[in-house]
């Protein structure tokens, strides 16, 4: 510890780098659980989908979209945690976003990929899936750039790559220090992964402003992402659908749902990797703010959703309206609203937002609330088309709820395969909010 | 023949001062190592500009211009007539057009970040690995008979060591 009660560079070396290498019971019980499920809970349903049809999944005429499409809008929500927040926060020189960052950025890679798996497995027929790049097919066809489908692809496609080289690029000077302290192999491994990295001003420089482009580059990107998605079902004409709020509507509920998911990473993060001294009250105080304002919004967004469908006075609109506030899926309507427009009030308590367990609670609730969210937005529009002879009711099927939850397993096996990788907290930027050592500062 | 040596600096302010006698002694090959990016470098060692920026451009204007024809080309080469509405209509390809610009804008930044940066490197080069944990350090290269000269300038601006190291 130095003088000024701050940690040397050292010593945030040593908090760092011992959480890639030490491998507990914890770690290999939550690993082996994780796995497991995600075989069994993820990819043996899958396997069974591919092999006896779509079928098996709960979605029949009218309710063509289910589960996998409500759950692939929950994981592309959630990837807005950390690229964008991230970048935002970058270019507004936000010093706390230094020590939890890495960890906020690998779960918008993460949540990233579980999503595009759920386009997969919605697809049906996996091996289909190269009619959508533009390239001649047996069949002579060429992707339709005019539906919303193909502008998916290439947002994700996007987002996913700029995604990976913005954390992976963060990460190269980090690579570089677990290379110097690693031995045998493992630092043959780092010293690839980390191009040769020195540390020279000239790298320093170019890094610098290449992420600052990265940034630049993301944030918009991220937006445009959640509003694509949001005009998947937007530019349908299904009564529920059908409204222009749904692209700010979905990019504030990604945002928030993510910020969320970065609480409750962070709060793991801290307690079982020993960051104490580097994720502070301060960020969750920070976040907790956040997370309140990320509500107003999302309410006042909501209210406004409800009362252009009441006051369009379409007997359609109507309808769809009426089935989602007092259908069937009603009480799951009345908890989203609960977790995520009432719960988070509490927040406006700073002892609250700096109660590490507390904000861990509210966190999971809104998760859950945006996850209830993504499914009604499906589950409960496309079974109340226009004429009642066509109406008709969706329930998922065991192996959707088995995928549903797998992808839980598919995200968090991920993540703990990332922090042995990675090294979990940016070392480089965090030393760079400690006092910079200096001959001056070393004599007072 | 040539020569590279490394100064070992506990102090960042030792560092950038050791940096500013080096460069007013006339040696140009000077390269500053350190754990995080140093803040007053350009005071000493004059403004550095790179083509990063260029090639940020550059893939980002040949990315919306290719997002936009593949999209117009893949409409033209498959006529798909819907009601009234053109083949090549403007704002769905300009949502292409917009995520192939930051795609092709990202990569080529990421070509540029390699190319300027001088990286990957997989050959040695004069380096030490304290320069990651908690040391920073200056590199020299120069003419074997200005060797001492470095030297002396390294360990009177408060070098903890200074080594000569074979590339």
């Amino acid at each position: 510890m130095s003088e000024r009660g701050q940690p040397s560079y050292q010593e945030v070396n040593d908090a760092v780098l011992p959480t890639m290498t030490t491998f507990t019971w914890r770690y290999w019980t939550a690993l082996s659980i994780s796995v497991t499920v995600m075989i069994f809970g993820f990819f043996a349903p899958w396997w069974y989908q591919l092999f006896v049809g779509v079928g098996a999944a709960g979605m029949s005429r009218a309710a063509y979209w289910g589960t996998y499409l409500g759950n692939f809008i929950f994981w592309i929500g959630l990837s807005h945690s950390g690229t964008l927040l991230s970048a935002v926060l970058h270019i507004t020189q936000s010093d706390w976003r230094k020590s939890i960052y890495r960890s906020a950025e690998a779960m918008t890679l993460f949540s990233l990929i579980t999503a595009a798996f759920y386009v997969m497995v919605h697809l049906g027929r996996l091996w289909f899936v190269h009619w959508t790049v533009p390239i001649p097919n047996v069949m002579g066809l060429w992707p339709n750039f005019r539906s919303p489908l193909m502008f998916d692809v290439m947002a994700i496609t996007t987002y996913l790559t700029a995604s990976s080289i913005f954390i992976y690029m963060g990460s190269v000077p980090d690579f570089a220090t677990v290379r110097d302290n690693a031995t045998g192999l493992r630092r043959k491994i780092y010293a690839i992964m980390c191009f040769g990295w020195r540390g020279t001003d000239r790298e320093w420089h170019r890094l610098g402003w290449a992420y600052t482009f990265f940034a630049v580059l993301v944030i918009p990107l991220a937006v445009s992402v959640h509003s694509i998605v949001s005009w998947d079902f937007a530019l349908s004409i299904v009564p529920g659908l059908h409204h222009t709020i749904f692209a700010p509507y979905f990019v504030c509920g990604a945002i928030f749902s993510g910020t969320a998911g970065i609480v409750t990473v962070m709060y793991f993060l801290r307690k079982y990797f020993h960051f104490e001294r580097y994720i502070t009250e301060k960020h969750f105080n920070n976040l907790g703010k956040l997370l309140l304002l990320l509500s107003l919004i999302w309410s006042y967004i909501n209210m406004l959703e409800l009362f252009t469908g009441w006051f369009s006075g379409s007997s359609f609109e109507i309808e769809a309206l009426r089935f989602k506030l007092f259908g069937f899926y009603a009480p799951l309507f009345w908890e989203m609203i609960a977790f995520c427009a009432f719960l988070p009030l509490v927040l406006f308590s700073e002892k609250i937002r700096t109660n590490f367990r507390l904000m861990l609670w509210i966190s999971i609730a809104i998760n859950i609330g945006m996850f209830t969210e993504r499914f009604l937005i499906v589950a409960t529009t496309q079974p109340r088309k226009f004429l009642p002879d066509a109406f008709s009711f969706y329930m998922p099927s065991l192996v959707e709820i088995a995928i549903t939850i797998g992808s839980f397993a598919v995200f968090t096996t991920l993540f703990l395969v990332f922090v042995k990788v990675f090294p979990s907290m940016s070392m480089y930027e965090v030393k760079e909010t400690l006092n910079l050592p200096t001959r001056k500062g070393a004599r007072t | 023949m040539s020569a590279n040596i490394i100064g070992v600096y506990q102090y960042a302010d030792d560092l950038l001062d050791a940096a500013g006698r080096l460069k007013a002694s006339g040696f140009d090959e000077i390269e500053l190592m350190s754990p995080i990016p140093l803040h007053g470098v350009e005071k000493v060692l004059g403004p550095k500009k790179s083509v990063l920026r260029r090639f940020a451009l550059f893939g980002a204007i040949v990315g919306g211009v290719g997002g936009f024809l593949m999209a117009a080309l893949s409409a033209i080469v498959f006529i798909l007539p819907t009601s009234g509405r053109p083949i090549v209509p403007w704002p769905p390809f300009l949502i292409i057009t917009f995520e192939t610009t930051i795609l092709l804008g990202t990569l080529a930044t990421l070509i540029g970040f390699f190319f300027s940066a001088n990286l990957p490197a997989w050959k040695d080069r004069p380096y030490l690995p304290a320069f990651s944990d908690n040391r920073f350090g200056v590199h020299v290269g120069c003419d074997e008979d200005a060797a001492e000269k470095v030297e002396k300038i390294m360990l009177d601006a408060g070098a903890e060591k200074v080594e000569r190291v074979k590339t």
